[in-house]
């Protein structure tokens, strides 16, 4: 049965990937070879789309999984299936939390958390800098970092603009 | 702003939608809408938000959307946020599907995607900035921000250790300080 086996990869995928985004993806490349329900080519595409359409890769994967072997419900069970594992997670961290929010050893734990999610992030913005940039690029994240300089700005503003120039930036061949 | 579970849903529907070039960015996102705008939640919290929804297994933004939905409404809240979060993903998708192959070959889409990317980047940055605020407040997390920054960026070392590797910091260094004081 389709939506048991959808059910059961994407649940796996949800319980077995960390660190989000691009942790997904070896488990997505398994499923092409093992389960066929989309190539490995179909797959780079997607993940290609994924940046220009809204929403996690992890999510949107998922959904195209489900649709492309089995229509919308298809869609429905594997995107759901994706979420169920951190929905369970998520609240039941979120209520031991509570209770435990003053135990000595859980605050030091986030303590220590913070700085290393920060740490990640950074790592992410890097790698994002050293695949992506060229010099065109370099002059409009100067023009973004000026723009945020000066106040503070809706994250609307920035997609807004950097997509907009990327457009005209476009025509005049200057984004590759 | 009421805190109704409609108000939620619609909140991270919006953040949902804006999530581009992969789920990053819902930190910034996250920043101006439930702090700037509707106030529902400070900044050290959803620091400690996100820290926690890269802790757990999951794709991130869904784990940070499900902790600020639990603190907000509990249960209930934290479906209403997750729903919210996914459904602009699946209905683009879902439209998508079909055309997918042709769009991304097509010449403006791509140049859109570029400029979204380094859009992306600057909304990276001034994240890292504004949770290095709320983070780094002594020598010690200065220490595990760089160990978990050059081990990530330099040596790809996987997410998950890097996690783990904070969590058993946190755990020592209060043993440590038991030990200190005499305690057992």
């Amino acid at each position: 049965m389709i939506y048991i086996k959808l059910f059961l990869e994407f649940f796996h995928i949800g319980l077995f990937s960390f660190g989000g985004g691009y942790a997904t993806l070896p488990f997505l490349y398994h499923i092409a070879d093992v389960q066929k329900w989309y190539t490995a080519k179909q797959l780079s595409d997607m993940i290609a789309v994924s940046s220009i359409t809204p929403g996690p890769v992890g999510v949107n994967v998922a959904t195209f999984a489900g649709f492309t072997t089995s229509g919308i419900l298809g869609a429905l069970v594997a995107t759901t299936s994706v979420i169920l594992p951190s929905l369970i997670i998520v609240i039941i961290i979120s209520k031991l939390l509570e209770q435990f929010k003053h135990n000595k050893y859980v605050q030091s734990v986030i303590y220590t958390l913070k700085p290393a999610g920060c740490g990640l992030l950074a790592a992410v913005g890097v790698d994002m800098f050293v695949n992506n940039i060229n010099l065109f690029g370099m002059i409009l994240l100067a023009g973004l970092f000026i723009a945020s300089l000066t106040e503070k700005r809706d994250p609307l503003f920035y997609l807004a603009v950097s997509a907009i120039v990327g457009l005209v930036a476009g025509f005049f061949n200057l984004t590759a | 702003m009421e805190k109704t579970l409609y108000q939620i849903f619609k909140t991270f529907f919006k953040v949902g939608t804006l999530l581009l070039g992969g789920g990053y960015v819902i930190l910034p996102l996250l920043q101006s809408e439930l702090i700037d705008k509707k106030k529902w939640i400070d900044d050290d919290e959803l620091c400690e938000f996100y820290a926690l929804g890269q802790s757990v297994p999951g794709i991130i933004a869904a784990n940070v959307s499900i902790f600020v939905g639990y603190k907000l409404r509990r249960t209930a809240g934290a479906i209403a946020a997750v729903i919210g979060i996914v459904m602009p993903a699946f209905i683009s998708i879902v439209v998508l599907a079909k055309i997918l192959e042709e769009i991304i070959q097509l010449k403006f889409v791509q140049s859109i995607f570029w400029g979204v990317g380094i859009g992306v980047l600057i909304l990276i940055f001034l994240a890292v900035k504004e949770i290095w605020k709320k983070s780094v407040v002594d020598k010690f997390s200065c220490w595990i921000f760089f160990i978990t920054f050059i081990l990530s960026a330099c040596f790809k070392a996987p997410p998950a250790s890097l996690i783990i590797f904070a969590i058993f910091m946190g755990l020592w260094l209060q043993f440590s300080k038991k030990i200190e004081r005499g305690e057992k």
